[in-house]
């Protein structure tokens, strides 16, 4: 249990900053998970934390105590790999009893620990097994164990489920979130899978070029983007984008057409993109009211049918639940409702 | 479908099947051929002169003597020390050779500016023929033209700058450190190799877990290596034992034996005493032990294997 405090830390390799400015405070029980593309920074974020990598800028702390200098054993945390990390010449129980051992811990405390942590991952049957007589979704499990055995004060995972097949991780990803509400353990997770992390999450920090870009809860993320970057990002499939410029509260598309914006938003702005998730489209027959767009292709999910359409020369994605949009013929015409609608500026921050 | 099955009745001509047959040792017969010219030719050859009397000074020698050399052999005490002589030899010269070698490769893994270089310099005695570094060793330690027992005389261990090579209680340690130079490259590379494929996250899974390094090494480090380790040690003890370049040169088995290997008295047998005969005897002996010994560390690697799946 702990509380940590990131405060304006930074991460040079070489000459290359590949963090900046990073600021965070995370609460005692939280589950902060960080997402954002490949190479935006994440995983080295979470190894600095861990002591895994040097702090170029600014600190670290964990329970008001500074982690700057700290080795990683000195910072009691621990952490799961996106390759688990198992010691091939360990036993399940030997991999989950190490750090106990290696503090001293003595032989029924440790039997009692490794046991408590076996049943809750239901590893009972496997603890003589050396890891690589398991499958991918045992050792992810045997990797959570050896985390929990020791009752750190915060657990950090890199990726931990991204080598699973997507039921697997469906079903694990409920089995992390669970095992947080009974352990109640600080954690950070770090996954580029927005599903994950707006399941697991308390709050989310999105990540994209060594930046923080927006730090709030999942529904916050997803109704109240901050800005271009977040909203393209959050949310499958990604939110539409339309480019023009505000005038008379009316956003003037490259095209001519033109879209009327509601009361809350400026009259005029100059260049803005306005911004609809595809779930949020209004669909109606080609000819009725609002823009008409034409149909590119049509995906049906199963739960649902994607429209792929070409508006003012972009691509233009509508999730629509309703079967009649099977066969749309070549065009159709969508409209916004106002409360779904979502600008940003020229420099892309939401106004 | 289209051929017409072939009646059970129907044979093949003569000829047909014989060429049929013979197909598949044609084209093994290269091979069969070039092996059987340089491998066992030689080594029937070989072999066979243990069991004969061939001595290059004695015109009237080459007949068969069945066991006569191996019955000297048995009460022939120079072959004896020398025996004892080779334990210490290769058991020292292995132990020392991996045990620097696995220092430098340890050090050889941690990141440093030059690494590169270094990694290619450290081959380099291993590029030295064995030849030329038992002479250069010699003169090291040749107190007039040496600085080693200078530099011994100086620390104190030694009452004065005399000749390793030719105190008769120290003499093996000349050879032992020539050799222990020389081979430290191939166990430095190897386990090098081996320590480069270790994955790193292990390293951070176990410092994370709270293990200095250490404990790293022991329970991660070591276990990976094991196996390298075993048959690197093989190669190696098979290798010195059978190795007399350094010891000829350097001490030529003296002074008074002291530095004779089995190795080494083949040699001296055979190129020295010109008695052929009883050289492949005493060969053939050392070819056993080694095989023995292979055999046991063979068996031994297997169990290990086994018992990690
Ligand atoms: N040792 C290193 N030397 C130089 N640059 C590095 C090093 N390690 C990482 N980087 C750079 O730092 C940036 C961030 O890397 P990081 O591994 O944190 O990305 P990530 O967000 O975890 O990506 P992914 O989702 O692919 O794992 C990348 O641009 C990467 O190229
Ligand atoms: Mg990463």
């Amino acid at each position: 249990m702990a509380t940590m405090e990131i405060r304006s830390a930074s991460k040079n390799y070489g000459t290359i900053r590949v963090l900046d400015d990073i600021n965070l405070e995370i609460g005692d029980g939280e589950f902060i998970v960080l997402v954002g593309p490949s190479g935006c920074g994440k995983s080295t974020l979470l190894r600095m934390i861990a002591g895994l990598e040097e702090i170029t800028g600014g600190e670290i702390r964990i329970d008001d105590k500074v982690m700057n200098a700290l080795p990683p054993k000195a910072r009691d945390i621990a952490m799961v790999f996106q390759s688990y990390a198992l010691y091939p010449h360990m036993s399940v129980a030997d991999n989950m009893s190490y750090s106990l051992r290696l503090r001293k811990t003595d032989k029924p405390t440790i039997a009692e620990k490794v046991r408590a942590a076996s049943s809750k991952l239901g590893l009972d049957a496997l603890l003589e097994r050396k890891p690589k007589a398991l499958s991918g979704g045992q050792r992810q499990r045997v990797a959570m164990g050896r985390a929990i055995v020791r009752q750190p004060k915060a657990f950090l995972f890199d990726e931990p489920l991204s080598n699973l097949d997507a039921r697997l991780r469906e079903q694990m990803r409920a089995e992390i979130r669970k095992l947080h509400r009974e352990l109640g353990a600080t954690s950070i997770y770090v996954t580029h899978d927005q599903v994950e992390a707006m399941t697991l999450a308390d709050r989310i920090v999105a990540m994209h070029g060594g930046h923080i870009q927006q730090v709030g809860t999942p529904l916050d993320l997803y109704d109240r983007p901050a800005n271009l970057f977040v909203a393209g990002f959050i949310g499958s499939p990604g939110m539409n984008f339309l480019k023009g410029n505000i005038a008379d509260r009316q956003l003037h598309l490259h095209d001519g057409r033109s879209v009327a914006l509601p009361e809350t938003m400026p009259a005029t702005m100059g260049d803005a993109t306005l911004g609809i998730r595809p779930e949020h489209v209004v669909l109606s027959p080609a000819g009725s009211d609002g823009l008409e767009a034409a149909v590119e292709l049509v995906e049906p999910t199963g739960h649902g049918i994607i429209l792929h359409l070409t508006l003012a020369g972009e691509v233009f994605k509508v999730l629509t639940h309703d079967r009649v949009w099977l066969e749309p013929g070549p065009t159709v015409c969508v409209s916004f409702p106002e409360e779904a609608l979502h600008l940003f500026n020229a420099e892309g921050v939401r106004v | 479908m289209t051929a017409t099955p072939i009646p059970a009745t129907y044979r093949r001509p003569l000829r047909q099947r014989l060429a049929v047959t013979l197909e598949p040792w044609l084209y093994c017969a290269p091979v069969l051929i070039l092996i059987t010219a340089v491998m066992l030719v030689p080594l029937i050859l070989g072999i066979s002169y243990a069991f004969r009397d061939i001595q290059l000074l004695n015109p009237f020698s080459g007949g068969f003597v069945g066991l006569e050399h191996f019955k000297t052999l048995g009460q022939d005490d120079a072959f004896l020390r020398a025996l004892r002589n080779t334990l210490w030899w290769t058991g020292a010269s292995v132990f020392f050779q991996l045990a620097f070698g696995l220092i430098l490769a340890l050090l050889l893994n941690v990141p440093f500016a030059g690494r590169g270089l270094a990694q290619s310099l450290v081959f380099l005695p291993w590029a030295v023929p064995t030849f030329l570094a038992g002479l250069n060793w010699a003169w090291l330690f040749n107190p007039v033209i040496g600085p080693i027992p200078h530099w011994l005389f100086a620390l104190g261990l030694m009452d004065e700058p005399s000749n390793i090579l030719a105190d008769p209680s120290i003499a093996m340690w000349g050879p032992i450190l020539a050799a222990t130079w020389w081979g430290i490259p191939f166990f430095a590379i190897t386990l090098l190799a081996a320590l480069q494929s270790i994955p790193k996250d292990l390293y951070e899974a176990a410092s994370i877990d709270g293990a200095s390094p250490i404990q790293r090494f022991f329970s991660i480090t070591l276990p990976y290596l094991a196996p390298v380790i075993a048959i690197t040690v093989l190669l190696r003890t098979v290798w010195v034992a059978n190795f007399a370049d350094l010891i000829i040169v350097m001490t030529n088995g003296g002074p008074a034996d002291r530095t004779q290997t089995v190795a080494s008295y083949i040699f001296t047998q055979a190129f020295k005493r010109l008695d052929f005969g009883y050289a492949s005897a005493v060969a053939l002996v050392l070819l056993a032990l080694l095989l023995a010994y292979s055999m046991v560390i063979l068996v031994f690697r297997q169990k290990l294997s086994n018992r990690d799946k």
